[in-house]
C-alpha cells in the first residue's frame, strides 16, 4: 500500500464515499444547496474545469459544503500548461471551480436524494436514543 | 425536513427573481458567463446561488483577436458540447430564454 494512501485515509477530514460531514454548518449548507448533487459524486471519476481554465481529471474523493474537493488519480492541466501532470492527490477551492462534467451513468435526481436521507439519517440518529441525545432543531411547542 | 432542492413550496406565484428562474425549469435558456461564455441547455435545477445543473449543453467562447497589420478585431468563437454540466453559480452573469434568431 502506498503511504501516502494510508495516511490519507486516516486523517479524520477525509471521508469515504457517502460519508456526511460532521460539522453541523456544513450539513445545513449542503442540504440546502446543489453541493449535495457534487457530494453525491465522491467516489466517481468526473472532470472539473477551473476557473482559470485548466482542468482536471480524476475520482471526486471528497466534496465540502464550499464545494472544495480532494481528487485522486488526477490527470490535470493547469492554464499555463501545454502538457498534462498526473498527480495522486490534488485539492481544489470551491472558488476556482467553473463547471464539473456529470457522468452520463449518474441519476442527478436519485444521487441528490441519497445525499439529503444521509444527511438527514445523521441528524436524526441521536433523536432515537430516546429524546437524550442533542437536538439539532428546537422541538415543536405544543 | 430536508425536501429537494428543487421543489419550492408549492406556490405558483412569482416572487421573487429567482421564481422567474424556476419557472424555466426543465426549458431550454441561455446563460450567459464571466468570461465571455455562453450556454445554452437544458435546466434540470438550480439553487440559490445559481449552481445549476444543464443537460445537452452547448458552450460558446467568444474571443477577439486583433489583426497586427490592419488592427481589425476578429471575433471568433469556439463551441463545445457537453451532455451534462454542473456549473458553479459565482460565474454566471445572466440567465433567459433561448435568444431567437432574427
Amino acid at each position: 500500500m502506498d503511504p501516502v494512501d494510508v495516511q490519507g485515509q486516516s486523517q479524520s477530514s477525509s471521508q469515504s464515499q457517502g460519508e456526511v460531514c460532521s460539522s453541523l454548518r456544513e450539513r445545513s449548507i449542503s442540504e440546502n444547496s446543489l453541493v449535495a448533487l457534487l457530494q453525491g459524486m465522491q467516489g466517481h471519476v468526473t472532470t472539473v474545469e477551473l476557473r482559470d481554465e485548466g482542468w482536471a481529471q480524476g475520482r471526486l474523493q471528497n466534496v465540502d459544503a464550499f464545494m472544495n474537493l480532494r481528487m485522486r488519480d488526477v490527470l490535470y492541466r493547469g492554464h499555463n500548461m501545454g502538457h498534462t501532470s498526473k498527480l495522486q492527490d490534488l485539492f481544489i477551492t470551491g472558488r476556482n471551480i467553473r463547471f464539473v462534467h456529470i457522468p452520463d451513468h449518474m441519476d442527478v435526481l436519485q444521487t441528490i436524494q441519497t445525499q439529503l436521507q444521509r444527511i438527514h439519517r445523521v441528524r436524526t440518529f441521536n433523536r432515537e436514543g430516546g429524546g437524550g441525545g442533542r437536538r439539532e432543531y428546537c422541538p415543536k411547542k405544543k | 425536513m430536508a425536501d429537494e432542492v428543487e421543489q419550492q413550496p408549492s406556490t405558483n406565484t412569482v416572487e421573487e427573481p429567482l421564481d422567474l428562474i424556476r419557472l424555466s425549469l426543465d426549458e431550454r435558456i441561455y446563460v450567459k458567463m464571466r468570461n465571455d461564455r455562453e450556454l445554452r441547455g437544458r435546466l434540470h435545477a438550480y439553487d440559490q446561488h445559481l449552481n445549476m445543473i444543464l443537460g445537452d449543453v452547448e458552450e460558446t467562447v467568444t474571443t477577439v483577436e486583433i489583426d497586427d497589420e490592419t488592427y481589425e478585431e476578429l471575433y471568433k468563437s469556439t463551441k463545445r458540447n457537453i451532455p451534462m454540466l454542473f456549473v458553479r453559480g459565482d460565474g454566471v452573469v445572466l440567465v433567459a430564454p433561448p435568444l431567437r434568431v432574427g
